[in-house]
């Protein structure tokens, strides 16, 4: 089990990996959404807010989000600092999200492109 | 008689049945959709199995390869595998061939693709032998991959950034459902209006667009004279074509009793005129095979 503050931490790794990438910034522009991170063993929620190409993270849960992001802590800290890929999680259902399938790909795609080889 | 079906995940409503004479062999070809029924294909596959003499796998890919590297769609790869006796093939084979040359073909025998013509490929990784045809004949080019599977307004212009984006994200978008990342079933037969309005734009600038037809039909805008290169069109997709202001129609594949078959079709036609086990042909074999019967590209003025 991850604690809440690995968890903050596993998210500011991933902000840094996204503000590192310039292409990926110039890819997001137009793709303005709240994403809320919620682990589903400890209380914790996080808000990734990617706006104008940028990404921002804060603790706590926004008043709306576009994307809910579901899954234990573990795997959500492993998900952020890069250890795991998304697909697999999701794809046997310890990783849920809500959301349009568009938005999922492209969250997905996100995460790729700043860990995937 | 020979006999080849292709089982695909798009519409039954394209299903159709023909018969032909190649190379002195009277062929039954037929294409049976199950409109993104996964269970069902499977099912259909495992019927046909040991009854026919190939198999394509239609609406769905197999492989996918960006440069030396193949990629391996999992859902397509869980199809292939239901089939235990019968040759199977999803076209990717005759794709990095017969598309190829195609291209080739274009640019020696017409002025379709003069060096510096717009190009769009709507989706790139699915053919890549094109792609890699388009940006050697001096094409000006635009691999639309991001921008149409996943809504990511950034053009990719050249094959070596799509070979780099392909390293970093097939792996793992190779596993998710299919459906997520190409329209299946009745997907096929709507247009998607939203990423129209939006990347429409991509379409009316360029002077050629290419690949796959589902996917350039799903986001195509009122255009002004393009040439369409594609396959697997029925008379229907022409009347499409002519009414949204398409210029010409090139057809890969050879046409049979007014339609273009998709490649997966051709290949296995191929796979049973060669009597090779699949993993034995070599791109060789396709190409000497193509040049007997003398499949040449349609061109089909719209105008």
């Amino acid at each position: 089990m991850a604690t809440h503050e690995e968890i903050t931490a596993s998210l500011l790794a991933f902000q840094e990996g996204y503000n590192k990438n310039e292409r990926l910034k110039i890819m997001n522009r137009d793709w303005d959404r709240v994403v809320l991170v919620q682990a589903s063993d400890i209380p914790s929620q996080h808000t990734l807010e990617l706006r104008n190409g940028e990404l921002s993270v804060r603790e706590g849960a926004p008043p709306r989000a576009d994307l809910t992001v579901i899954s234990d802590s573990e795997t959500l800290a492993d998900l952020f600092y890069g250890d795991i890929t998304p697909t697999e999680p999701y794809m046997n259902g310890t990783l849920k999200i809500i959301g349009s399938e568009d938005d999922i790909v492209r969250l997905d795609f996100i995460s790729l492109m700043i860990w995937g080889e | 008689m020979k006999r080849v079906v292709s089982v695909s995940l798009g519409s039954s409503r394209r299903d159709h049945r023909v018969e032909v004479e190649l190379m002195g062999e009277r062929f039954e070809i037929s294409r049976r959709g199950t409109d993104g029924d996964f269970e069902r294909a499977v099912q259909l596959l495992k019927e046909l199995d040991g009854k026919v003499d190939a198999i394509g796998l239609g609406g769905i890919d197999v492989y996918l390869y960006a440069g030396k590297t193949r990629y391996v769609i999992q859902d397509g790869k869980k199809l292939m595998d239901a089939v235990r006796k019968t040759p199977v093939v999803d076209g990717s084979g005759l794709k990095n061939t017969l598309e190829r040359e195609t291209v080739y073909y274009l640019r020696e025998h017409t002025d379709l693709l003069s060096p510096g013509t717009r190009v769009l490929m709507v989706s790139a990784v699915d053919r890549f032998g094109m792609a890699e045809a388009f940006a050697g004949v001096g094409c000006e080019v635009t691999f639309g991959d991001l921008i149409f599977a996943a809504g990511i307004p950034y053009p990719i212009h050249t094959v070596s950034e799509l070979e780099e984006l392909a390293a970093k994200l097939l792996p793992e978008m190779t596993r998710l459902p299919f459906h997520m990342l190409y329209p299946t079933g009745k997907k096929q037969e709507t247009q998607d209006e939203e990423k129209i309005k939006k990347f429409g734009h991509y379409y009316q600038e360029a002077q050629v667009i290419a690949g796959d037809y589902h996917l350039v039909r799903r986001y195509m805008p009122r255009l002004n004279g393009q040439t369409i290169i594609t396959n697997t069109t029925t008379a229907d997709d022409v009347t499409f074509l002519r009414e949204k202001g398409a210029g010409c129609l090139v057809t890969t594949t050879p046409e049979f009793e007014g339609r273009s078959f998709g490649t997966n079709v051709m290949e296995a036609v191929l796979v049973a005129l060669l009597q090779k086990p699949v993993e034995e042909i070599t791109p060789r074999d396709y190409l000497d095979l193509l040049r007997r019967l003398d499949f040449k590209p349609r061109v089909l003025p719209l105008r």
